[in-house]
């Protein structure tokens, strides 16, 4: 089946064409946002820290940040910096992709003043140059497509995860990649996951980032409950992480686990993957759009609004309370037949799948609209 | 007449289709078939048992182990954090051991 994208230089395929404002460091976010402001067709790519970060986690940041730029969602990438080599480290990973790509370093500009002046006019041309792209029919097996939730509750099990899941299948058949992530929401349904696995490494890969992360969890001697499952979880029948992980994995659909990925490392293979992130959702998304997820499928019970920046993110319930509330404005897709009319997943999940792909080729979601989106970079160490 | 879903025909709790208020009787569907009287005011989305548990047995959902009971519960009870723990992610159990 086709749909109608942006392709890019490097092959891969946009269903949005934006130019990508990007923050090499905390510092340098007020510019960024200036120059977003006064652009339209930019988005802003902002982060917290990255300056006095080293080792492992400046190494994240870095590739997180040049993954989100690389993303085929965004035509071409203007880096705002403080200084040449940090920026250096972001744009060239970006350069690789072979789309144009911008630098405005603040300290070089002279000031802020002068660094959003030089920026908007860097970003006025890229936008004017990327608005000659055109969509054309490209193939759904181009698509990577992130599975998420947030905000859950026992609907989410039972309704809006399984019918994400079904899409999710949907995707893998067209020869597409499927990422789940969320690594402590595995806790209790490892095993059951596991059997999935191709091969004996990718199980034992996947049981070691699972149960590795529980080790670490349960080093600082503490309960999670209250953590995960959170207040707003158990609030909503969700009772232990046993219960909203044996959930949380119908996201993951029927297909074999064909290979484990780390934070915003890009799949190489079609089919199901999984990536070790920590649950949060703004977080995890974030990791998943720099891996060069195209679209995110998030699941919510009783509600979360978070949107990736990069990636247009489908906000799915079948929980009537939420629909009848307020929230029912920040919720694109109504699975909630499933548990009030006894409709089949299998049915509900192939509509999703359709609107997926009206959203893959334009379709605006709620989060995009009404601008509910954020960009958070996991770290895991202290800054020097 | 308010509903109740039980997932697999191993599990031991159903989930609450519509608040049910004690004393009231819910009907099951999915995996299991006919009825319960609530013992507690069911809000929705929340769990009841359709067996009875013992201290310490396993509550089963999806067909697996969500948890432990932490005190017996009757069929019709409310079963949630104030009668089932988890046995994942518990740093606080290694700690009191130590």
């Amino acid at each position: 089946m086709d749909f109608l994208g942006f392709e890019r230089q490097d092959g891969r395929v946009g269903i949005r064409n934006w130019v990508g404002v990007i923050s090499v460091q905390d510092n340098v976010n007020p510019v960024t946002r200036s120059i977003v402001r006064s652009v339209n067709g930019t988005i802003p790519i902002t982060t917290l820290f990255v300056r006095g970060q080293y080792a492992q986690d400046l190494k994240i940041a870095y590739d997180t940040l040049g993954g989100l730029g690389s993303n085929p969602n965004i035509a071409a990438a203007l880096v705002v910096g403080l200084e040449q080599t940090s920026a250096e480290d972001v744009a060239s990973r970006i350069r690789k992709t072979g789309k144009p790509v911008e630098i405005v370093l603040i300290q070089d500009a002279g000031g802020t003043i002068a660094a959003t002046c030089e920026g908007t006019r860097k970003a006025l041309r890229l936008v004017r140059s990327a608005s000659a792209a055109r969509r054309r029919m490209c193939p759904l097996s181009s698509l990577t497509v992130g599975v998420e939730c947030g905000g859950s509750d026992t609907t989410s099990g039972i309704a809006s995860n399984p019918a994400v899941g079904r899409a999710a299948d949907r995707i893998v058949a067209e020869g597409g990649r499927v990422i789940i992530s969320e690594t402590s929401e595995f806790f209790g349904a490892e095993q059951v996951f596991a059997k999935r696995a191709v091969n004996e490494a990718v199980r034992r890969k996947f049981l070691d980032a699972v149960l590795g992360w529980e080790q670490l969890a349960m080093s600082y001697g503490v309960d999670i409950r209250g953590t995960n499952p959170v207040a707003d979880n158990i609030r909503g029948g969700l009772t232990t992480i046993e219960e909203k992980s044996l959930g949380a994995m119908a996201k993951g659909g029927s297909t074999p686990l064909v290979d484990v990925l780390s934070y915003s490392e890009a799949p190489l293979k079609p089919g199901l993957h999984f990536m070790a992130t920590p649950a949060p959702a703004v977080e995890s998304m974030t990791g998943l759009a720099a891996a060069g997820c195209q679209m995110i499928l998030f699941s919510t019970g009783v509600g979360n609004p978070s949107g990736a920046m990069v990636s247009p993110t489908i906000k799915v319930t079948g929980n009537r309370q939420t629909l009848n509330s307020g929230f029912a404005d920040n919720i694109d897709f109504d699975v909630s037949d499933i548990l009030e009319k006894g409709r089949g997943v299998p049915e509900l999940g192939d509509e999703l799948f359709a609107y997926a792909v009206e959203v893959a080729a334009g379709s605006l979601t709620a989060s995009e609209i009404l601008d509910q989106r954020e960009t958070a970079i996991s770290r895991f160490q202290p800054t020097i | 007449m308010s509903r109740s879903i039980v997932l697999d025909k191993t599990d031991n709790v159903a989930t609450i289709l519509d608040a049910t208020r004690a004393s009231c009787e819910c009907v099951l569907q999915g995996a299991r078939t006919g009825r319960i009287v609530a013992l507690a005011d069911l809000p929705f989305g929340h769990k009841v048992a359709v067996l009875s548990i013992r201290a310490g047995e396993s509550v089963i959902k999806y067909g697996q182990s969500i948890g432990r009971a932490t005190r017996d519960i009757n069929i019709g009870d409310h079963v949630h954090i104030h009668n089932v723990e988890s046995l994942r992610g518990r740093g606080d159990l290694g700690k009191q051991e130590k």
